[in-house]
């Protein structure tokens, strides 16, 4: 789609179907004997694509569980598209497609036959579930194999009609749990491409979850980041990867002079007794560092920018400024 | 806008919303009975998902065409006997059971579909409710359609049918009746075993274990046991059950010297058997999927 090169449709623009708040939810908390899943988390998200992402076990499918009423919150409250999850799960369910992180296919069903039976389940009835499997298949790229049985597909397929049987019914909010989990890089970037798709073409709010961040922030509107269940971040993707860009600089000696200038000029410097990181504020940032190079003569053997895994991020903690939990 | 289209429309025809009905729960499980009917008979499955309930079919209804055959050549009508072809049937019903059983829940939860009923608008209850029917109705069919044959059979060799209709008829309440409570213990037994175990071959190896090993207990039972409990412990053996019952139901009078000629018991005891066996069936199945999370 050329048309969405440069230009991004506003959330507006694109759902013009629902205004209110998408996923509402009220110090939710989750308990597990010795483990915090969930802890008060308070968030209000608009619809788009909003990517969630923290380390593996840090609650995103707790999270995810609760909104489709699978889990039942310690405490505190979620309303997803308008309806208390407590009260309306069945509701709640019919506008909800959910795409799991295991495995969840029959292997002796055929790709067709499995869609269109879900999307029976989901209420649609037979003529229009059969006709819908079919144009979901398509979309997600599956049209040609669709009567071939499920076993005999290849892990990137699976995901696909994962993805298909998440679509049928013509749900509100998708919610994907690390659509590419399991995929190779290739088969990432075609998965994401996919989900991009589906959230601006289709309008369909989507929530997908990630244990990487710079794989899923090209894709998203917004972002979540929580930690051991805690909310670390909320907010549109723009200002969350500029928080966690970093100059990387590669020195042969005098880093830890090198490292005070810096410091002594304002910047966030951390690292090791060869390599400095500091964070990418603006472009003033490189002038500094420029000077600095310049006027202690150190020759810099690398500089390069590099945008932080979410598990590093957390370790850091660079995000404890801006935490809205 | 218009750049957009231009760019777009050639291949795309765009999304289609939905804006048909959406039907509620009850169809949710309507479908998914039909789905796990057609499962049961590896209908909609690979080839290899057919060849237990072929052989199942062939066997229960081969035998039932046979004797029809043979009392209308040779004239026996005595040949045509409801209660001993629904005892002959037992093992091959436990057989079916124990293959398919096992297809219909625990392959949905050790692959993670449950995960996607559950996720969608269908509590557990109604998901083991919607399974429980559809082996039901799969028993249904291989019990139900053999006696139905045999009914059909016996009249239409009758040298008057009508007249044979008119003394037959009375028999059509113990068939259905009696094929109903059979298939639904036959599905309740297989279910609330399958649902307790992790995998497919745990599953069939506990159906089978159910069939071969009570009635194993149970002979231990009555060569040591005396009296009253050596009489009862045939309502251990869940093949002696079903034969017992097919007596009850068909009037008919156990061999003196077998063991059931020997317990003598009254014919209801066998159907309460049956009917507190169901009742404890679906009671596991219910609470394994009541609360079941994905």
């Amino acid at each position: 789609m050329p048309a969405l090169n440069g230009i991004r449709p506003s959330p507006a623009q694109t759902l013009p179907r629902f205004l209110m708040p998408l996923i509402s939810a009220r110090e939710l908390t989750k308990r597990y004997p010795g483990v915090v899943a969930l802890d008060a988390l308070t968030v209000d998200l608009e619809p788009g694509i909003i990517g969630f992402v923290g380390a593996n076990g840090a609650g995103k499918s707790t999270f995810i569980r609760i909104l489709l009423g699978l889990l039942a919150p310690t405490s505190g409250t979620v309303n997803v598209l308008g309806m208390d999850v407590a009260a309306q799960r069945m509701q709640v369910r019919g506008l909800v497609g959910y795409m799991p992180e295991h495995d969840c296919l029959p292997l002796d069903v055929s790709g067709a036959d499995l869609v269109t039976h879900m999307g029976q389940i989901s209420g649609l009835p037979f003529s229009s579930s059969r006709e819908r499997a079919a144009e979901m298949l398509r979309h997600v790229g599956l049209y040609e194999e669709r009567y071939r049985l499920i076993g005999s597909y290849s892990t990137g397929m699976k995901q696909r009609v994962k993805l298909a049987q998440a679509l049928v019914h013509d749900p509100k909010l998708l919610l994907l749990d690390e659509p590419t989990n399991g995929l190779d890089p290739e088969g990432r970037e075609e998965m994401l491409a996919l989900v991009e798709r589906t959230g601006r073409e289709f309008g369909i709010a989507v929530m997908v979850t990630s244990h990487l961040l710079g794989e899923i922030e090209r894709v998203c509107d917004y972002l979540i980041a929580i930690d051991a269940g805690k909310l670390h971040y909320a907010g549109p993707v723009s200002t969350f990867t500029e928080q966690t860009e970093r100059l990387v600089l590669e020195l042969d000696d005098d880093v830890p002079a090198f490292s005070a200038r810096l410091r002594a000029e304002g910047l966030d410097v951390d690292g090791n007794d060869h390599e400095l990181r500091v964070v990418l504020r603006d472009d003033a940032t490189y002038d500094i560092v420029r000077d600095v190079a310049a006027e202690l003569e150190v020759p810099l053997a690398r500089m390069e920018i590099k945008r932080h895994r979410l598990e590093e991020l957390f370790r850091d903690s660079v995000l404890t400024g801006v935490d809205h939990g | 806008m218009a750049e957009a289209r231009a760019a777009g429309t050639i291949y795309d025809l765009g999304y289609q919303q939905y804006t048909g009905a959406r039907l509620g729960r009850a169809n949710a499980v309507w479908s998914l009975f039909k789905f796990s009917l057609r499962t049961a008979f590896g209908l909609g499955r690979g080839a290899r998902s057919k060849v237990v309930p072929i052989i199942v079919l062939v066997l229960v209804f081969l035998p039932a065409i046979v004797r029809t055959f043979a009392a209308s050549t040779t004239g026996m009508v005595a040949l045509i006997d409801y209660a001993g072809h629904l005892s002959f049937s037992t093992f091959f019903l436990a057989l079916f059971a124990a293959a398919q059983a096992p297809e219909l829940v625990v392959t949905d939860r050790q692959h993670g579909v449950l995960s996607l009923y559950l996720s969608r608008p269908m509590s557990g209850s109604d998901y083991a409710f919607a399974k429980l029917c559809a082996l039901a109705a799969a028993m249904l069919v291989l019990t139900l359609g053999p006696q139905l044959w045999l009914f059909l059979g016996k009249v239409a060799i009758a040298k008057t049918p009508m007249t044979a209709l008119n003394g037959e008829y009375r028999k059509l309440m113990p068939i259905v009746g009696g094929m109903v409570v059979t298939s639904c213990f036959m599905a309740s037994v297989g279910l609330a075993l399958g649902s307790l175990a992790s995998r497919r071959s745990y599953a069939t190896a506990s159906i089978i274990a159910f069939f071969l090993l009570l009635p194993a207990a149970s002979s231990v039972i009555r060569t040591t046991a005396t009296g009253d409990v050596k009489r009862y412990s045939v309502l251990a053996n869940p093949i002696l059950v079903i034969t017992g019952f097919a007596n009850w139901l068909f009037d008919v009078e156990a061999k003196r010297r077998t063991t059931l000629g020997r317990a003598d018991l009254p014919g209801s005891a066998y159907l309460y058997t049956i009917l507190v066996v169901c009742a404890i069936g679906m009671t596991i199945l219910w609470l394994r999927y009541r609360k079941s999370e994905a």
